[in-house]
């Protein structure tokens, strides 16, 4: 009985060796360890091919002369990158970064392995991201140009990616949504499903599309909404780390008191509200009047609720 | 016993790092992958045998290993850096990001030219960013604890909702979920605390090193996952919510210990309570869109929150 591990390492060395395609007649015979000819035998061979494709290694089929027609190999530019000539320090940094940031899983460890860069050192943490499984699906259609489709809040989008971007606590895909004509932001974490990417290639994007330009700062500038200056009070106790916290927001009077104005352009009052509440009674909503019943009237529901 | 596709990746990294080094103490290799001597010999002893057909002792992987030592000459080809998945390309990117973005970083050292190597070996410049924050006294409080030195901190607690002075040993400083958070030595407290930069209100060194034997006690941070951004004490007041669809947020916004739909059709989320005072906040936070079931002394927790809040709109709400 040959361990699985040596038919499939035998496997790979065989697919790589010479670029010859290789009927699976052949490849049993150059490797130990397959079935005697028939459905078992193709059984294990697939099960292989697909331990190596969760692994990262593609293999190839090739059509070729000959009863079975399909011919198999392991194309290099598939199975190596080409050499990144990183300096010793370069190495080290990359390390020092893997063993640095939490991403959920080992992905980055696994990634200085196919390098063939020591595996990471322990270090302190310093920064933790959350992991998401659309992640790398996005990352990929990135790489590739290519066109990705999900549903968002029940809709079906067509999006042109631009950008991946972490900022305050959640991953962002910015791009240009094709359906509607306009740069979208979206929550990673909220998309319905795994996108969906299309074919290499297909993403276009205006010419003069800055994905910088296309996100907003703070989560209330996100919104579709009209804009609006919201002024609000807050209170001596808070007031400092406000102020701190929002180096946009203008600062209209300082009382005696300690407490602050400050006014704040938003373009999400729901947003806002969120944040604000967050200060419990050391902020107050002054202006404009509409914002302040709204605050007004999501309390009172909750005392009457 | 792991399954074969994570043993042949674990081996081919192995071999890759052998095709480049030639020569590695056994311990040493083994603690590099993260397996026990004894399973990289057996995963060794079977890649030697491992090669091409016809298997002859020319077509095998030349790789010796004795009580010490594993040599191996397995030529340039096994040296040459494999492909990532998508997964690991990202992982890699986004950690190198996320180092370049924290303040003070050298935007021009090492790192950087590794990750643009790697972004353009990928065909992925400039598609990702990572953006971490900042706080106002974030950058003095990362040399403080970079350089050992104690601090003196105006910090605003949300538990007790007011602004207290605090001596602090640091120890480290971290962005977890897009927050800046110091782990210290509070003298205050007696014991180890994790706080927020962005609530600091003031900070300035008292002058005295760090006591680092702080940082060994039953106390320290050691053990626990350390990036986890609130770590419930044991006997935390435990609450049960009742969330309408609109509130669900909550399960992401804040660490939950678990959920159940409810046959109205919200659903019930059990939390840890941190504190009463962040209790309101995120009770205010939710409005209407989530009820408390127990334990009783919290089901009135919102309403009177709700209620304090609108006395400062100057509206009496009826009781």
């Amino acid at each position: 009985m040959v361990d699985r591990l040596e038919r499939l390492t035998n496997l790979v060395l065989v697919l790589l060796g010479d670029q010859r395609p290789k009927s699976l007649r052949e490849i049993a015979e150059e490797v130990p360890g397959y079935p005697p000819e028939g459905e078992t035998r193709r059984q294990a061979f697939e099960r292989d091919k697909r331990t190596l494709r969760d692994g990262g290694i593609v293999v190839g089929t090739v059509s070729i002369d000959g009863p079975e027609q399909v011919g198999y190999r392991i194309r290099p530019e598939d199975f190596y990158l080409p050499d990144l000539e990183l300096d010793p320090d370069e190495q080290a940094a990359l390390n020092l970064a893997v063993a640095g940031v939490h991403l959920g899983d080992p992905s980055g460890r696994d990634a200085l392995w196919r390098l063939g860069l020591p595996a990471p050192s322990a270090a302190r943490p310093v920064a933790g991201l959350p992991a998401l499984p659309a992640l790398p699906v996005l990352w990929d259609a990135l790489r590739s140009r290519a066109e990705v489709e999900f549903g968002y809040r029940g809709e079906r989008r067509r999006v042109a990616p631009a950008m991946l971007r972490f900022r305050g606590g959640w991953w962002y895909l910015v791009g240009f949504d094709v359906d509607k004509q306009a740069s979208r932001t979206f929550r990673v974490d909220r998309l319905d499903n795994l996108p969906e990417p299309g074919v290499a290639g297909s993403a276009m994007l205006p010419a003069e599309f800055d994905p910088m330009q296309a996100m907003a700062d703070e989560p209330w500038r996100m919104g579709d909404g009209e804009l609006v200056a919201v002024e609000i009070a807050a209170g001596a106790a808070v007031a400092a780390l406000i102020e701190q916290g929002q180096p946009s927001a203008e600062v209209v009077e300082r009382r005696p008191d300690g407490s602050v104005v400050l006014r704040i352009d938003v373009t999400n009052v729901a947003a806002l509200r969120s944040w604000l509440l967050d200060y419990g009674e050391h902020v107050v909503v002054l202006g404009p009047p509409s914002v302040r019943a709204e605050m007004i009237a999501w309390l009172e529901t909750m005392v009457a609720g | 016993m792991i399954e074969a596709g994570q043993r042949l990746h674990r081996l081919l990294a192995v071999l890759t790092w052998l095709a480049r080094v030639q020569r590695a103490p056994l311990d040493e290799l083994a603690e590099r992958f993260g397996m026990s001597p004894a399973d990289l010999v057996t995963d060794l002893e079977l890649a030697a045998c491992c090669g091409l057909p016809p298997y002859t002792p020319d077509q095998l992987m030349e790789i010796l290993v004795d009580e010490h030592e594993v040599t191996a000459n397995l030529g340039p080809e096994l040296a040459r850096p494999r492909r990532l998945t998508a997964a690991e390309g990202f992982a890699l990117a986004a950690s190198a990001r996320a180092i370049l973005a924290t303040p003070g970083a050298d935007r021009q050292g090492a790192l950087s030219k590794a990750l643009a190597k790697l972004e353009s070996a990928l065909g992925a410049d400039g598609r990702l960013r990572v953006d971490l924050g900042d706080a106002a006294h974030l950058a003095e409080v990362r040399r403080a604890a970079d350089e050992g030195r104690q601090l003196q901190v105006r910090y605003y607690s949300v538990s007790s909702d007011q602004e207290s002075e605090r001596v602090v040993d640091p120890l480290s400083v971290l962005a977890i979920d897009g927050r800046w958070y110091l782990d210290a030595y509070c003298h205050h407290a007696g014991s180890m605390r994790r706080f927020r930069v962005d609530r600091m209100v003031s900070v300035a060194p008292t002058g005295q090193a760090v006591d680092h034997s702080r940082f060994d006690g039953p106390s320290g941070p050691s053990g626990g996952p350390a990036t986890e951004a609130f770590l419930p004490s044991p006997d935390a007041t435990v609450a049960r919510l009742a969330v309408e669809p609109g509130g669900m947020w909550l399960v992401e916004a804040v660490p939950t210990l678990g959920t159940a739909p409810l046959p109205d059709g919200r659903t019930e989320v059990r939390l840890a309570v941190a504190s009463p005072v962040w209790f309101d906040r995120l009770l205010l936070r939710l409005g209407a869109q989530a009820e408390v079931l127990a334990p009783p002394e919290l089901v009135g927790a919102g309403r009177a929150s709700a209620r304090r809040l609108l006395e400062r709109y100057g509206v009496t709400a009826p009781s």
